[in-house]
């Protein structure tokens, strides 16, 4: 997948308000391409998850198209969607979506043993990036969140994919490790040749995006 | 790593008490078609000597007729008119022995002794084969046909009692029977053998040419008309049959009717308790649905992640559906485990009382089985995979 179009999109709980909006996503025509790294700036209740929700295939409650290289994505069966989530689209959650019951290892490997995209080796390198080495076989339930979401990262790198979306990537992780994240996250990117999309509400991931894009 | 997340919740009395529903409920179904099929040849079956499409006629008794002492014999022109029938294919008479006769038994050093009269039918309608039925006067063995009720008899009522040996019809047949023939101022001492068992006539059979010899010897003057006829119809369930009896205040001796309602009977019973083990069969796979629906339900999140990391739904739904139809197949095999067991027990009572009976086979009631466990799999299969797509369009 190239490109990633939304032609005057705009979630339908935004109904009614489209004057109050300033967006430069909802109601505009927006590409993203593959390749490029996009950060996408917003303030809480603009809809940014919702947005992550409609490209993931989640939830459908817009209106106005959406298109992955011209094809609307609303025609697409669940077969599709499904080697979507598998091929295309790599998604860190903001609610991360974690099973609190497996270890850090179990829960990259649930991802992993379908996608068969990493070794083993490959992927205790990053959790030794990520310094969480140690918490591999400790349960999620047990981790704090900051640590839930560097396992969260390593689960959507698990794949391949044209684009990494990551829903607050680094709300819980110091600078050191958000530095550690946008770097892996950068060189997996560079390696498949794929574009990102990160958002914030407030600190940004640094990062040389191509655009900024204000929600 | 997808069963360790999947079997969360799992519930375990929930899914024992449907593996023992299920049980309950496959195992009735099974051993009421496997008891139907194990019973009811006793009341259908072709007895192989005496053919079902022969009828048996006689005149009927009633209380003025044998005080008036009007003749219950049937005339040649009753004879010739029951040949002119459209539904006849021939006809036969009884001839009834005109002396005395005794017969004796020994069975283990006990002996029983008995009067006793023969009959004869022609011998064409006799489906032995000719050299056993058959007597040869210097040979002075006589074959005889039994009822197979007084072998029932014998096994059921005297040989429990007395404590005595059952017997199967093979030794019967084995079992030297003495003969005492008088009248006419002669006795003729003679050996009997039983060679079959009908559960058609109801009379001691003898063949034709022996009764011919015996009369002409023993009771030469007397010649009576017949006072029962044997009949071979075309198509013995023909109404015209019952209407022309009726009309000519004739009587059937209707074992097959009797049969009929039996078997009837049985079917009835055999349907009541079918339906009931499907009945149970049904509402244990509603159990074993409302508790993978509700195992379902408790770990809608963990499906809902699994289906967003790329998992389909297919591969989501597949533990839920590997389990039901793993528990379903156990509940088949020992529920026709159970089965073999039950019915070995029932059969030794069946052959204690028949004998005759051939064990049926089991394919009807495991094919049943298969049946029942195919189609509940299919159901759970198709149920679990709607729940899981529902889920991934998140609807509850």
């Amino acid at each position: 997948m190239n490109t990633i179009t939304l032609k005057n999109v705009l979630p339908r709980v935004f109904s009614g308000r489209e004057n109050e909006l300033t967006s430069e996503i909802w109601l505009r025509d927006v590409e993203f391409q593959r390749g490029k790294k996009y950060l996408i700036e917003a303030a809480s209740g603009t809809g940014k998850s919702s947005l992550l929700a409609f490209l993931i295939g989640y939830r459908h409650d817009y209106d106005g198209t959406i298109c992955f290289d011209g094809r609307d994505i609303s025609t697409l069966s669940t077969a599709e969607w499904v080697e979507l989530r598998q091929r295309s689209l790599a998604l860190l959650f903001q609610e991360l979506r974690l099973f609190p019951e497996l270890t850090a290892w179990e829960n990259v490997e649930v991802k992993n043993s379908l996608t068969g995209f990493k070794d083993m080796n490959s992927v205790s390198r990053w959790f030794e990036a990520f310094g969480i080495a140690d918490k591999k076989d400790v349960k999620i339930g047990k981790m704090s969140f900051g640590q839930q979401q560097r396992v969260a990262m390593i689960r959507a790198l698990a794949q391949p994919f044209d684009f990494l979306l990551a829903d607050e990537p680094i709300s819980h992780l110091d600078e050191s490790n958000s530095r550690v994240m946008a770097e892996i996250m950068q060189e997996e990117a560079r390696a498949q040749g794929a574009g990102i999309i990160v958002t914030s509400i407030g600190k940004h991931m640094e990062m040389d995006y191509d655009f900024r894009i204000k929600m | 790593m997808i069963w360790k997340l999947l079997r969360q919740h799992i519930s375990v009395s929930q899914f024992v008490g449907f593996f023992t529903a299920n049980l309950v409920g496959m195992l009735i179904v099974l051993i009421s078609i496997q008891f139907y099929r194990d019973v009811i040849p006793v009341f259908t079956e072709d007895d192989g000597l005496i053919s079902r499409t022969y009828l048996i006629l006689s005149k009927k008794i009633t209380a003025v007729s044998s005080l008036m002492g009007e003749a219950n014999t049937f005339s040649e022109n009753d004879i010739e008119d029951i040949r002119a029938q459209r539904f006849t294919r021939k006809v036969g008479v009884f001839t009834a022995s005109q002396y005395k006769v005794y017969a004796s038994l020994g069975v283990g050093g006990l002996s029983f002794g008995t009067d006793m009269f023969f009959e004869s039918v022609p011998s064409d309608f006799v489906d032995t084969d000719a050299s056993s039925w058959h007597f040869n006067p210097s040979g002075r063995e006589v074959p005889i046909i039994l009822p197979r009720s007084y072998l029932a008899i014998y096994n059921f009522g005297f040989a429990q009692s007395q404590s005595l040996p059952r017997l199967t019809e093979g030794v019967v047949g084995m079992i030297p029977m003495d003969i005492r023939l008088s009248g006419n101022g002669q006795e003729e001492r003679l050996k009997g053998r039983v060679i079959g068992f009908s559960s058609r006539l109801n009379t001691i059979l003898v063949p034709e040419d022996f009764m011919e010899w015996s009369n002409s010897r023993l009771a030469p003057d007397s010649d009576t008309a017949p006072t029962r006829l044997i009949i071979e119809v075309t198509n013995p369930t023909d109404h015209d049959i019952a209407r022309y009896i009726g009309e000519r205040g004739y009587e059937m001796e209707n074992d097959q009717l009797e049969a009929g309602r039996l078997t009837y009977f049985l079917k009835i019973v055999t349907g009541i308790v079918l339906a009931i083990g499907l009945l149970i069969s049904i509402l244990s796979f509603y159990i074993l649905m409302l508790s993978v629906y509700l195992l379902l339900q408790k770990n809608t999140t963990k499906l809902e992640n699994l289906l967003l990391i790329g998992y389909s739904p297919a591969r989501v739904s597949r533990p839920y559906q590997l389990l039901t139809v793993a528990m379903n197949l156990l509940v088949l095999v020992i529920a026709i485990a159970l089965l073999l067991w039950i019915r070995s027990q029932y059969m030794n009572l069946l052959w204690s009382m028949f004998p005759q009976i051939q064990e049926a086979s089991l394919f009807t009631s495991v094919m049943s089985g298969c049946a029942i466990f195919t189609l509940v799999s299919i159901f759970n299969i198709i149920a679990i995979r709607r729940r899981v797509n529902a889920i991934w369009r998140h609807k509850e």
